[in-house]
């Protein structure tokens, strides 16, 4: 393991610095890095002309820049742009903004487009099946940067408007519940009527929710409430011992509640270091919760422990990531005020000079995040819902898939166990490939949402013939692709046993 | 110790099976329906976008062009009417600019169908040249192996690290003053490597059949056995890819555009076109729309007949049908 | 046959269709047959014929689209009308199941001990520990060494032999009634071949089962089997004591299959492979399905279907218009050509 890690390191370090031969080379061929000067009239012009030569060495052959350059970097030093700014400074800034963008894209994408591919093989030919099927095509072939500008043009906008006054109106409410009426109804499995009863079901209960969001004016002040954390909490946990364990057996399921019911209990109590906390005791405290949850697990498991565990920890930890959520939302309305009613952001990573307590700080960075990540994780979301989605198909008919139903294991088991595992082996290999194209994906989001971002340093840098804030951002995003990779290969060998990290 | 259902029959059922193997992908192909919609709709986008303003010399059926400024009419709307009259709409007319006009005056159709073409044809050529030198890479990684081999892939390791928009945009901004033709050539050759991966794997598998064994054993070049065994065994690998490498390409290109390094002015595209009249936005969305939905349409349909001959080509998945 | 044993298995009339993109596939046209307790029953036949479908069907391991017809009765309980609960009870409990192909059998990213002690699982809640020692214990039954090391082996580190020993080891890790191997040794070595047909027969002993043994290769099936069952296109075409249908064969499929295999006591050495391949299961023509390579077929052949009949003594059936002709061929092999002049 260790030696496959150093040995990955040092290929991929040379591989890195292939890469920056290449860029370096081919950014500082791009054009001519005085253009703009070039139209100064007079001394003026020629003075700054001469200034720009010197700081870029613009005298000295492109391989001489590039050595001049290496060496700084291996000193820890960027350089400096044609204006004579440090890019490590630059960078700085810059850095976390993207990262935070990128990351936020790929676990969405991953997570979503991974269950909803999964569904969709798991209920193949079904109208839920080609319905995601279109999507994904019509996803595959949207302009990421057209839709960017559609979601600020459109949603941004008319959401900020709408929020004044957030009732939503009963035509919507209508087509909303049709909608959800009509996926549960494509989800379901059965003749007619069982479609016929979850569509009923998914289009009623979709619209008394709509219903009563709006009459309460919900979207003006929202939150869960400590009802609807209790329900939530609880669902999840029957939920996830139904996938995990099954509901016959006692002891997972018991093991799960617990861990909600004290989820939602600790919520209350909590309140005190909940008003203002800090990111360090927001860690710590998960880290408790999945202690706790352990010691639920085996305490309660019976014979069942293991899965007692697993389906304790993950309750835990969703009954916490809840009750973040409605702490977020429970300060909506104050953060709501300080930026004058325009909760959803189109520009920027953050709002300048912006000053509130913890939440009020993270609704900010997500209420900018929301809509760029939204336009991003569109993209991928469509390569990981069809891959996903026919590799369980191709993993659902092979014959150990066959080999576990012969055992007379339940379905769930058969599925969960058995195909999900197997069929997540070439996911990993994709998210390595994928997350590249994320990077390439957030320039052209940062473009369109005005971000301070690496993207802004890529292609202003660019623009301007300027190869050190070029460079920044491929070191970074270079490193970020080459760690991404290794972690997806290391994934790889733990989910296949047949594969030896060495 | 088996029963063969004798030697002879199986032999029987391989040769017909190889005689009407084209026959089977045509078949399945058109029966994907979603694949034939697609074929027709870009058949119909092509055919408006060349025939309408026509192309080089060859003169056009719209009598407005993509460089005459005008007068606004009605401030430029769009004068395209879809809804009958009966209905209470205006009409099924184009009217005088159907797409409406940009802030000078140039009728929006013409330019539309000028950018359609433009990013139709450096789409192509992106997706031949990547295509090509992808597959030969991949074929000679594949067959080859040894030092061909890991001299091929530690080069597409190279540009693997690269995501595909940043090379191409620094590529762009370097050829893109060179015309669409120069600046599709040079794409195209930065964005080969995934496909020449694609080409190397089935390659891999392939070379350890039998037949490729028999072609070496009786001394049979390694070009004729590349060329003449192994690759037209992958042809429907290549081009499923190449299918889809054109829809890629068409989106890059548009992605390159709006970043200002792609197609640059006098040549347009639609890309360029959303990234011109991007500060219009509010004031005249169809300046934004109408090119979006043409680079939509022409991506939709691409992937849709890519999907089809995947499915025509490897039909494993389209057994049983509940 | 002195005390009759009890059925504990009877299929009746069993038809699988597979309704696909070129056509309704008629896999399986109507198989009947009874198993009684520690018996062994051959299903023998091309492949193709539908011997794996209709096996499948009983374990209901049918893809999703298959339409099933017919009764399968478990000690008098019709399967195909249990709830999904119980018949999944059934699987893997009474009913196991050997599949042909070994390396691909088993789950290559769980080990070899999970996966038995999965099986042992899922018929009842007992500590995981005693479930791992059960997989030991069954592990050691079917000969394989230092089985406490191997449970914690993965597939991928055993050989095929070995693998498809430890798939014989799931089987009748719940003590089954019926054990269906499909082809249990056609993807093996041919040195491995009989070892793991022994050990089968020496299993199956130890846990007092019954086994359906599927094989395409009747030199199995001869010194094994009770009974054999011959299928062609999806139909039970002969069905008796191994005895009567390998010496007195009233089916001119079966001759065949007794002509095509090499052998000293038949045609001296020489093959009788039969011509043709099997008729499409989409199409199928009217008449007998053999008659396309049949060298008794005749207009009534080509025009009628012969239905499954008496064509001996002691149970013995078959379905074929002509099989006292048959019965009265002083060797009924020689109705085929030998290999060299069945190239036409
Ligand atoms: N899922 C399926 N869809 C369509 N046809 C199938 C399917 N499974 C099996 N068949 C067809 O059913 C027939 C019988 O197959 P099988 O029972 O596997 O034969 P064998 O006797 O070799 O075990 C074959 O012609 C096969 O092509
Ligand atoms: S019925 Fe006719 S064709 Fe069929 S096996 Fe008998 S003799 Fe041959
Ligand atoms: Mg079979």
């Amino acid at each position: 393991m260790i030696a496959f890690i150093v040995r990955r390191l040092v290929t991929s370090f040379f591989v890195l610095l292939a890469a920056t031969m290449v860029i370096f080379g081919l950014t500082s061929i791009a054009g001519d890095p005085l253009a703009d000067l070039r139209e100064l009239p007079g001394a003026d012009g020629e003075r700054r002309m001469a200034d720009r030569i010197e700081r870029m060495h613009l005298d000295d052959p492109v391989w001489l820049r590039y050595l001049n350059w290496l060496t700084g970097l291996f000193r820890g030093y960027l350089g400096v742009n044609r204006d004579g700014q440090d890019v490590g400074v630059m960078l700085g800034d810059a850095l976390s903004a993207t990262l935070q963008l990128v990351l936020a894209a790929t676990v969405l994408a991953v997570v979503i487009g991974v269950c909803v591919g999964i569904i969709s093989a798991l209920r193949q030919y079904s109208s839920f099946d080609y319905g995601v099927t279109l999507a994904a095509f019509v996803c595959f072939s949207l302009p990421l940067f057209w839709v960017a500008v559609m979601l600020k043009q459109y949603i941004a906008i008319s959401f900020n408007d709408w929020l004044r006054d957030p009732a939503i109106p009963p035509t919507v409410i209508v087509v909303l519940a049709l909608i959800a009426g009509l996926i549960w109804a494509a989800i379901a499995i059965g003749d007619r009527k069982v479609k016929l009863i979850a569509f009923g079901a998914g289009a009623a209960i979709t619209a008394v929710i709509l219903t009563l969001l709006s009459v309460t004016g919900w979207f003006a002040d929202p939150g869960i409430g400590l009802i609807g954390l209790a329900i939530l909490a609880g669902g999840t946990a029957v939920g996830l011992s139904m996938l995990i364990s099954g509901l016959q057996y006692r002891g997972p399921l018991y093991a799960a509640l617990a861990a909600a019911g004290l989820g939602v209990l600790l919520s209350e109590i909590l309140t005190p270091v909940l008003a203002d906390p800090s990111w360090a005791e927001i860690f710590g405290l998960a880290l408790a919760t999945v202690i706790i949850c352990i010691a639920l697990g085996y305490g309660l498991g019976g014979l069942l422990r293991q899965q007692a565990i697993t389906g304790a920890v993950l309750t835990g930890l969703i009954t916490g990531g809840l009750i973040f959520v409605d702490r977020l939302l429970q300060s909506f309305a104050s953060y709501s005020d300080m930026v004058r009613g325009r909760p959803i952001s189109t520009i920027g990573a953050g709002t300048p000079n912006f000053k509130g307590d913890f939440w009020q700080t993270n609704l900010d960075s997500a209420g900018h995040l929301l809509l760029p990540s939204m336009a991003l994780v569109l993209i991928s979301l469509a390569t990981y819902t069809r891959y996903s989605r026919s590799s369980m198909l191709e993993v659902m008919n092979l014959d150990y898939v066959r080999t576990a139903r012969a055992k007379g294991l339940p379905e769930r088991t058969v599925i969960t166990k058995h195909a999900f595992r197997n069929g997540m082996i070439p996911i990993t290999t994709l998210m390595a490939v994928d997350f590249a194209s994320v990077i390439g994906g957030a320039v052209v989001t940062e473009n369109v949402f005005g971000w301070q971002g690496m993207g802004t340093l890529f292609t202003t840098g660019l623009q301007q013939v300027d190869p050190a804030p070029v460079m920044a951002f491929f070191i970074v995003s270079g490193t970020a692709i080459v760690v991404f990779n290794m972690l997806a290969d290391i994934v790889y060998a733990y989910l296949d046993p047949r594969i030896r990290l060495s | 110790m088996t029963i063969s259902a004798s030697a002879s029959g199986a032999a029987q059922g391989m040769t017909v099976v190889a005689r009407t193997q084209g026959q089977m992908v045509r078949r399945r192909f058109f029966r994907h329906r979603a694949a034939l919609i697609g074929m027709f709709a870009f058949g119909f986008v092509i055919l408006l976008a060349f025939s309408s303003i026509g192309f080089g010399p060859i003169p056009g059926w719209w009598d407005k062009t993509y460089l005459t400024t005008g007068s606004l009419v009605n401030q430029g709307r769009p004068t395209l009417s879809v809804v009958p009259e009966f209905l209470g709409g205006e009409g099924i007319h184009l009217g005088e600019h159907p797409f409406g006009q940009d802030n000078i005056g140039i009728d929006y159709f013409a330019l539309t169908m000028r950018g359609a073409q433009q990013s139709i044809i450096v789409a192509f050529i992106v997706a031949i040249v990547a295509t090509s030198v992808g597959t030969l890479a991949g074929a000679f990684a594949g067959y080859f192996r040894k030092k061909t081999e890991s001299f091929i892939m530690r080069l597409t390791d190279v540009m693997i690290t690269i995501p595909i928009l940043i090379i191409a945009a620094i590529v762009g901004r370097t050829f893109g003053d060179s015309g669409i033709v120069i600046l599709a050539i040079c794409i195209g050759l930065v964005t080969w490597p995934m496909l020449g991966r694609l080409v190397r794997g089935e390659f891999l598998s392939l070379r350890e059949k039998e037949f490729v064994e028999a072609a070496r054993a009786v001394g049979t070049s390694a070009s004729r056995i590349i060329f003449r065994h192994v690759l037209p065994n992958t042809v429907g690998v290549i081009i499923v890819s190449a299918t889809l490498a054109v829809a890629n390409a068409v989106l890059l290109e548009s992605a390159l555009s709006f970043l200002g390094v792609g197609v640059q002015p006098p040549d347009v595209s639609l890309g360029q076109l959303i990234d011109t009249y991007r500060s219009a936005m509010t004031t005249r969305p169809w300046l934004f729309w109408w090119p979006g939905v043409f680079i939509i349409a022409i991506a939709l349909s691409i992937n849709f007949i890519g999907d089809g001959l995947r499915d025509a080509f490897d039909p494993r998945q389209t057994r049983v049908r509940a | 046959m002195t005390t009759s044993p009890k059925e504990i298995l009877r299929v009746e009339d069993l038809t699988v269709e597979f309704p696909t993109e070129d056509g309704v596939v008629h896999a399986v046209r109507g198989v009947s047959y009874a198993l009684h307790e520690r018996e062994v029953l051959g299903i023998v036949g091309e492949s193709g014929s539908g011997k794996s479908v209709s096996s499948l069907a009983v374990m209901g391991l049918l893809p999703r689209g298959a339409r099933v017809h017919g009764k399968i009765l478990y000690r008098g309980d019709d399967v195909l009308k249990l709830p999904t609960r119980r018949r999944r009870a059934l699987r893997g409990g009474k009913i196991a199941m050997i599949f042909q192909d070994p390396m691909t059998a088993l789950n290559p990213v769980h080990t070899i001990g999970d996966q038995l002690a999965e099986a042992v699982l899922a018929h009842g809640l007992i500590p995981r520990k005693q479930a791992l020692a059960r997989a030991k214990e069954m592990l050691d039954l079917v000969g394989i060494p230092q089985a406490e090391q191997r449970l914690r082996s993965y597939p991928h580190e055993f050989s095929g032999g070995m693998r498809q020993r430890a798939m014989i080891a799931m089987a009748v890790i719940n003590n089954p009634d019926v054990i269906i191997a499909d082809e249990p040794t056609t993807a093996l070595d041919v040195t491995v071949q009989a070892q793991i047909l022994e050990k089968l027969l020496e299993v199956k002993d130890a846990v007092n089962a019954a086994i359906v043994l599927i094989t395409h290769d009747l030199g199995v099936v001869a010194g094994i089997a009770h009974r054999v069952l011959v299928m062609y296109a999806g139909k039970p075409v002969e069905i008796g004591d191994t005895d009567s249908v390998f010496y007195r064969p009233r089916m001119p499929y079966t001759a065949g299959l007794l002509g095509s295999m090499p052998s000293l006591e038949t045609s001296g050495g020489r093959l009788r492979p039969i011509g043709g391949a099997p008729p499409s299961l989409i199409n199928l023509p009217p008449g007998c399905p053999f008659s396309p390579r049949c060298p008794l077929a005749d207009a009534t052949c080509t025009a009628e279907e012969p239905a499954l009949g008496e064509a001996g003594e002691g149970g013995h059936l078959a379905a074929c218009h002509h099989w006292r002709a048959v019965a009265e061929a002083p060797d009924p092999t020689a109705l085929f050509h030998i290999e060299s002049e069945a190239v036409s």
